[in-house]
């Protein structure tokens, strides 16, 4: 379908299936009480409500989800700057494995009385 | 249909199918009362079934992918909905649940004929769904709270499912009239085609059959009344969104659920196709 857009509604209505692009929407799911909530997938949908709505038939329709939780992708910040995740700079001072901890600790539990001298 | 009202042992259960159903004594219901209820569940059961059906139909072809899993698994959830009231129905009055779905002759079916239409196209699709379940919503909730316990926990269950079935088709019906002039003109064309034959939800019970099962606490209110409730609800929705539909209510037909025509003809022989090849067969 071809319609023009002067009409003014292609915007605001959003289409399916017309060659449109409608948002797409990052779904998370908690599949029994008290489980964090995980994510589960994505999907095209032109609103809200049908988002909801292709949620449920997509990820509970077996009624494996206690829980969706539905987010328009272009609402979540997105953060991949190289600089602040990888910056190019040695960072293994900040892992546990940065460090040589046999001797240190050996000293310290001496210190604090807990070996016992076999 | 003797299978169908023929009684017998009504206690029957079967461990591990329709799970959704209590424990069915239809001791507590006297003949005629048993008799209504059995019509009135074969009319709602034949509604889901054929409607299930139909809107199968767009399975694969629906005008998105999402819409196509959503509406394929509506479809499924109305054929789970027959599933439940036909065994009800084999409970109460004997005969066999997949015998009663799939066993009877096209004529034999007790739909509305608002479900003779083919699946036609997408706008078409979401005017007969609104409507069937609108109707089907009015219907319910006359049910709901009914003095036979099975039936009226078994659509307390259903009522919640169909809230969102309604809803999502609610959403169409708005999308398509403020979707500009196609989908529009195409959504009044199909409830222009359809309106006539949505009232064939609300046909009369044969007989006294609806004043028995008023008097008994098990339906509300007649069928009649349940009709004009939903020409109320049908007429503000339509209002509000602008469109355009010849509503002119009278009596629903008493031969709305019957006179099938050659488009439902063609869709029991895709879906008793299976069941043809060896009728009575285990799967």
């Amino acid at each position: 379908m071809t319609e023009p857009a002067a009409e003014g509604r292609v915007e605001t209505v959003g289409r399916l299936g017309d060659g449109a692009d409608p948002d797409v929407w990052e779904v998370f799911r908690e599949e029994k009480e008290g489980d964090p909530m995980r994510h589960a997938g994505n999907l095209r949908a032109p609103d809200a409500e049908l988002a909801m709505h292709y949620a449920r038939e997509f990820y509970s329709r077996r009624q494996e989800s206690v829980r969706l939780w539905v987010v328009r992708r272009s609402d979540v910040h997105d953060l991949s700057d190289p600089d602040l995740l990888q910056p190019p700079l040695d960072r293994t001072f900040k892992k546990p494995g940065g460090y040589v901890m046999r001797d240190k600790l050996e000293q310290a539990r001496r210190r604090a009385g807990e070996v016992d001298d076999r | 249909m003797t299978e169908v009202t023929t009684a017998r042992s009504a206690l029957r259960t079967r461990p591990g199918r329709a799970g959704d159903l209590d424990p069915v004594d239809s001791t507590t219901l006297d003949g005629r009362t048993r008799d209504a209820l059995a019509e009135l569940l074969l009319t709602m059961a034949d509604d889901e079934f054929v409607v299930g059906f139909w809107d199968s139909e767009w399975t694969g072809i629906a005008p998105a992918l999402e819409q196509d899993v959503a509406f394929s698994s509506l479809a499924q959830d109305e054929i789970g909905h027959a599933r439940v009231f036909y065994e009800l129905l084999s409970r109460l009055a004997g005969g066999d649940a997949d015998t009663i779905a799939f066993g009877r002759q096209p004529q034999g079916y007790r739909h509305a004929r608002l479900l003779d239409h083919p699946r036609t196209d997408w706008a078409f699709s979401v005017a007969r769904r609104y409507l069937y379940d609108t109707a089907d919503a009015v219907r319910l909730e006359a049910l709901a709270g009914g003095s036979f316990m099975p039936l009226a926990n078994l659509v307390a269950k259903i009522r919640r499912e169909e809230t969102y079935h309604l809803a999502h088709l609610d959403a169409w019906v708005g999308r398509l009239a403020g979707g500009g002039e196609q989908p529009r003109s195409r959504l009044e064309g199909a409830l222009e085609r359809l309106w006539t034959d949505a009232l064939t939800v609300f046909t009369p019970l044969t007989g006294d059959a609806e004043s028995v099962l008023v008097e008994a606490g098990i339906l509300g209110e007649p069928l009649a009344l349940l009709a004009e409730r939903w020409l109320k609800l049908t007429r503000g929705r339509f209002d509000a969104l602008g469109l355009h539909v010849p509503i002119e209510l009278g009596v629903p037909r008493a031969d709305g659920r019957s006179g099938h025509g050659a488009d439902f003809e063609w869709l029991w022989n895709e879906f008793t196709s299976v069941y043809r090849l060896e009728p009575g067969a285990t799967w």
